[in-house]
């Protein structure tokens, strides 16, 4: 579980946490625009029942203590709780790690677009 | 542009409030995952919406004016204790369906415990984060860490003056540990200074803080206690 994944170690690089983000645009909102949905998708994950090894809440929360403790310790809340959450479901292979770089550069061009 | 185009009832004053107009990393990873989880089936579009939404509507209101209704009807006080799934429906809360559409936890009990003169209560999740959302809203940040689940089952009294609630001697600390099935709040005690204060007026000295039991009401104060959250040590990593 502890292992690099090294699309997330990018974005942990670039370091574009709500904190920084917000005061360079003079935002004030406490959490970032995405909080909520990501609790969206926790609680959905909590209840899908399909055949990929998704983690129990239980096993969801344990892995997030320990990524955050150590690999993402630099990170804040909430972002040490999403790229957690994405670790957990790469290191267990619900989703490939080129498959996600490959997301991640299309949803990017998307919203830039 | 002529003085005429601006002869028309507007307000120039009025601004959008400012927002991040850059895409952030974080932004695009929420996106990612959610996307490959729902073309993967893992959950449906509509599911997470409706999770979303709850995850949204959710605050400690329901739980402040539920205390505060017990503080003026000692009627209520007895339902909240002994039919607290009841007593929430009358702050429009419904266990059981907490959104309308079904429940986002496995949560089946829900217990209201009520502080007295020489028994203070504290709610924590000492496995992970279980939390009283329907009724509460979302768990703040340092109620999820380790800091704070470690410790406050061992040292109660030394964590809550972290919080800068200091307990008497005589008073004890009863922890209340969370799990899977069981969700927890406190009813404090009402404090002097508010005797003939309204439902509302009380409601806002109810702080989020006051229903976990890390502060105690206090005519005046209406704001949570900021707390500087402390990085979890890994046990594996310490010393």
């Amino acid at each position: 579980m502890s292992e690099r994944i090294e699309a997330l170690q990018e974005i942990v690089a670039r370091d574009q946490v709500w904190s920084r983000m917000a005061a360079k645009w003079g935002v004030e909102n406490p959490v970032p625009p995405w909080k909520t949905s990501l609790d969206g998708m926790c609680d959905a994950l909590d209840n899908a029942a399909c055949d990929a090894d998704i983690p129990t809440f239980k096993e969801r929360r344990d892995e997030e203590d320990e990524l955050t403790a150590t690999v993402y310790s630099d990170l804040p809340y909430p972002e040490n709780q999403l790229v957690s959450l994405a670790h957990s479901l790469v290191a267990r292979g619900v989703i490939d790690e080129a498959e996600l770089k490959e997301r991640l550069a299309s949803i990017r061009k998307r919203l830039e677009a | 542009m002529t003085e005429h185009d601006h002869d028309h009832d507007h307000d120039h004053d009025r601004t959008v409030a400012p927002m991040v107009d850059e895409i952030t990393d974080f932004e695009v990873l929420e996106i990612a995952l959610r996307e490959l989880c729902i073309e993967k089936g893992i959950f449906s579009a509509e599911e997470h919406r409706l999770m979303t939404e709850f995850a949204e509507q959710i605050g400690p209101t329901p739980a402040a004016h539920l205390v505060a209704k017990a503080w003026l009807d000692p009627k209520f006080k007895e339902l909240a204790l002994a039919e607290p799934m009841t007593a929430s429906k009358e702050v429009g809360v419904d266990w059981l369906h907490p959104t309308g559409w079904g429940t986002p936890s496995d949560f089946t009990a829900f217990q209201i415990l009520a502080d007295t003169p020489t028994v203070h209560n504290v709610i924590v999740c000492a496995l992970c984060s279980c939390y009283p959302r329907p009724i509460l809203g979302n768990s703040p940040e340092w109620y999820r860490t380790p800091n704070y689940r470690r410790r406050l089952v061992r040292w109660p009294r030394q964590v809550l003056a972290e919080f800068g609630l200091y307990l008497s001697d005589e008073i004890t600390v009863h922890v209340q540990d969370s799990n899977q099935k069981h969700r927890f709040m406190v009813m404090p005690m009402r404090p002097e200074g508010t005797d003939d204060w309204t439902e509302d007026q009380l409601v806002e000295i109810l702080t989020r803080d006051c229903l976990i039991g890390v502060a105690l009401p206090k005519a005046g104060v209406t704001t949570n206690m900021i707390t500087d959250t402390r990085p979890a040590i890994h046990p594996g990593n310490a010393g």
